[in-house]
């Protein structure tokens, strides 16, 4: 225990002497996060209004077939202009949706036949889903309006052609509304930086000790293996745990800047202390298994290739999530990064966790962790560890 | 005092040759205090591997260390407590000084303060450190950061010291100057062992020699019974004629 005090005090004041490395491993999270998370969020907002309110300028072809639709268009707000290939243009992605007016219009209009339109648009492009949106809604409108005149004009209720009143009523909370992009994007932020954010440290003390040749000579003393690793782990989350709590103060300091932001995020202590709750695992599983894995590395090059597939790590349950939503189940919080996600989203949304959830969480996390802690040890026990070169 | 007997240690191959490569086998000797030990042997000979043996940072396959009379596989912590070890890798902390070095390994050691700074204080003198003593040790010439790190491996007083080709890459004048330091270990009573493939040098230090090559102790004893058991009168030509080869002897 004495042992891996002055392991971990020496770790710590190497560490301090390193103004760069200090520098970037305690502030890349607490400036990068909240301006993406912000930034994103904001972007995304702005943008929604923007495709909502302006004035929408789409293409139509054959617009001489049928000059009042396009005129109670142009009511609408939305505006006709003449773009030469329009489905080169889609392909292309110059242009968002198109609408075509079908050549019998007129005829089948007159008839009182229904007269086709056709809406093009790349459903693969999420940028078209307000523009087609808002002109399908148009479209109906003006469907139902002349509808509704044709069998007024016939001297029949127009009631009566629509036995349904169908009404939305959305039970979402103003909060989990908000948050739908934050939602997305800053799980994986604060995963990652909790399970990465000691990386630096964690190799530079494990991997960089033996590239730099100074491994021998610590296992050569009396001191424990297991105080060794023990004491380099200690100092890889001391600094971890202050990474973190600086982003999230950085959250919370940016909450009081941009507006719109405390609406998106529940931001209070409370929560706070929440998300460190369920990060802290994720802390002490991230520096295991990176003092695992560069301990059984040859080199500092090969500890840092690591980096690739662990960045990927936390991106799983998200990708799991968009492709297959799952409701929520008590095994689900066993399971690393998945439960962080869970549990992230239900603190922003604002919703309560109860205390089953929360044992089932943090045993199986710090579980898990334990395990990789005892690995980690294990293999500082092996002879192949100390030799160098 | 240590005593190494029938140590053997081997190695996986490498490629598809699955023959396991023999660093060291049967390699036993004894060091005693109040001498001076030299594991002469050209480059690959199995000098460090045995080394590391009596340090404890490998197991020996077969055979057993014997440090003060005790066998290190049954308290390898005692071990390291009674052997003061240079190892072949001597890297020092660049961000500390060569006093924080010290002082951390000294900790390590489970000593206090005060008898890190008395024993800190001793060792600079003898090794002539003090210029350097409180610098960080980022861009430290090779025999400053030797000379830290053998202060740091003696840092506990430990009777025994195990060196690994201390002189490797020092100048002359350092070389001279550890030399005299090693004498000074002898005529405290410790037991110091030494690895080098430098002749001379072993030839001017040493009481005992204990030649190794392929894995092997080939001769051991005092460089007169070398010279007698080759009938060379030069210790070089004895050397080669021990080693069955001049490969290695210059590199």
């Amino acid at each position: 225990m004495k042992a891996m005090m002055i392991v971990w005090l020496k770790e710590l004041r190497e560490l301090v002497r390193d103004r760069r490395t200090l520098m970037l491993s305690l502030l890349m999270g607490p400036l990068l996060a909240p301006l993406l998370v912000i930034g994103m969020a904001k972007l995304g907002e702005s943008k929604a209004r923007d495709q909502m309110e302006q004035p929408l300028e789409v293409a139509i072809v054959g617009a001489e077939h049928a000059p009042n639709l396009v005129a109670w268009l142009h009511g609408q707000g939305i505006e006709r202009k003449d773009v030469a290939d329009p489905d080169g243009a889609i392909r292309s992605q110059a242009e968002d949706v198109y609408l075509r007016i079908d050549e019998g219009y007129g005829k089948d209009w007159r008839a009182g036949t229904p007269a086709v339109v056709e809406l093009v648009h790349d459903s693969t492009r999420r940028d078209s889903a307000i523009p087609l949106q808002r002109l399908e809604s148009a479209l109906q409108r003006y469907s139902q309006q002349v509808g509704a005149l044709r069998l007024l004009a016939r001297g029949i209720n127009p009631g009566v052609g629509a036995p349904l009143s169908v009404s939305r009523k959305d039970l979402s909370t103003p909060e989990a509304r908000g948050a739908t992009i934050a939602a997305m994007m800053l799980p994986y932020m604060l995963i990652l930086f909790a399970f990465l954010g000691s990386m630096q440290l964690v190799l530079d003390t494990t991997a960089g000790e033996r590239e730099r040749q100074s491994l021998e000579p610590l296992l050569a003393t009396p001191a424990a293996r297991g105080a060794i690793v023990s004491g380099k782990i200690a100092a890889a989350c001391l600094v971890g745990i202050t990474s973190l709590l600086l982003t999230l103060l950085a959250f919370k300091l940016s909450a009081q800047f941009a507006s719109g932001m405390s609406a998106m995020l529940d931001v209070r202590f409370a929560a706070m202390g929440k998300l460190l709750l369920i990060l802290l695992p994720m802390l002490f599983i991230g520096t295991t298994l990176l003092s695992l894995l560069a301990a059984a590395s040859k080199s500092m090059k090969e500890a840092q290739s690591h980096m690739t597939w662990l960045m990927l790590l936390p991106m799983l349950p998200i990708m799991l999530l968009a492709v297959n939503p799952l409701k929520s189940e008590p095994w689900q919080f066993a399971v690393p990064f998945l439960a962080q996600n869970q549990l992230i989203q239900k603190v922003i949304r604002a919703e309560p966790i109860d205390a089953q959830t929360w044992m089932i969480y943090l045993a199986a996390g710090f579980g898990l962790a334990a395990l990789l802690w005892y690995a980690a040890v294990r293999r500082y026990h092996q002879e192949q560890l100390a030799i160098s070169g | 005092m240590i005593i190494a007997e029938q140590l053997r240690k081997t190695f996986p191959a490498r490629g598809k040759d699955k023959a396991r490569v023999v660093a060291v086998d049967e390699v036993g000797f004894e060091a005693r205090d109040g001498e001076i030990t030299g594991l002469l042997g050209p480059n690959g000979a199995g000098k460090t591997t045995t080394l590391r043996m009596l340090y404890t940072l490998m197991k020996p396959e077969s055979g057993r260390v014997l440090v003060d009379g005790r066998d290190v596989a049954a308290d390898a912590e005692a071990a390291r407590r009674a052997l003061g070890v240079l190892p072949d890798a001597r890297g020092v902390y660049k961000r500390l000084t060569a006093r924080e070095n010290i002082r951390y390994f000294g900790e390590l050691h489970g000593m206090s303060r005060a008898a890190i700074d008395a024993r800190t204080a001793v060792l600079a003198e003898a090794l002539q450190m003090q210029d350097f003593l409180d610098r960080q040790t980022e861009g430290f010439s090779q025999g400053q950061r030797t000379k830290t790190a053998i202060a740091r491996a003696l840092v506990h007083d430990p009777r025994n010291v195990i060196l690994d080709e201390p002189t490797n890459g020092l100048d002359v004048m350092t070389t001279r100057g550890l030399r005299e330091f090693l004498r000074q270990l002898r005529g405290e009573g410790r037991c110091v062992i030494f690895s080098s493939h430098i002749m001379q040098e072993v030839a001017a230090l040493c009481d005992r020699i204990v030649v190794v090559a392929h894995g092997r102790v080939v001769a051991q004893g005092t460089a007169d019974a070398l010279r007698a058991q080759t009938g060379h009168d030069n210790l070089e030509d004895a050397f080669v004629q021990l080693i069955g080869t001049e490969e290695g002897l210059h590199a």
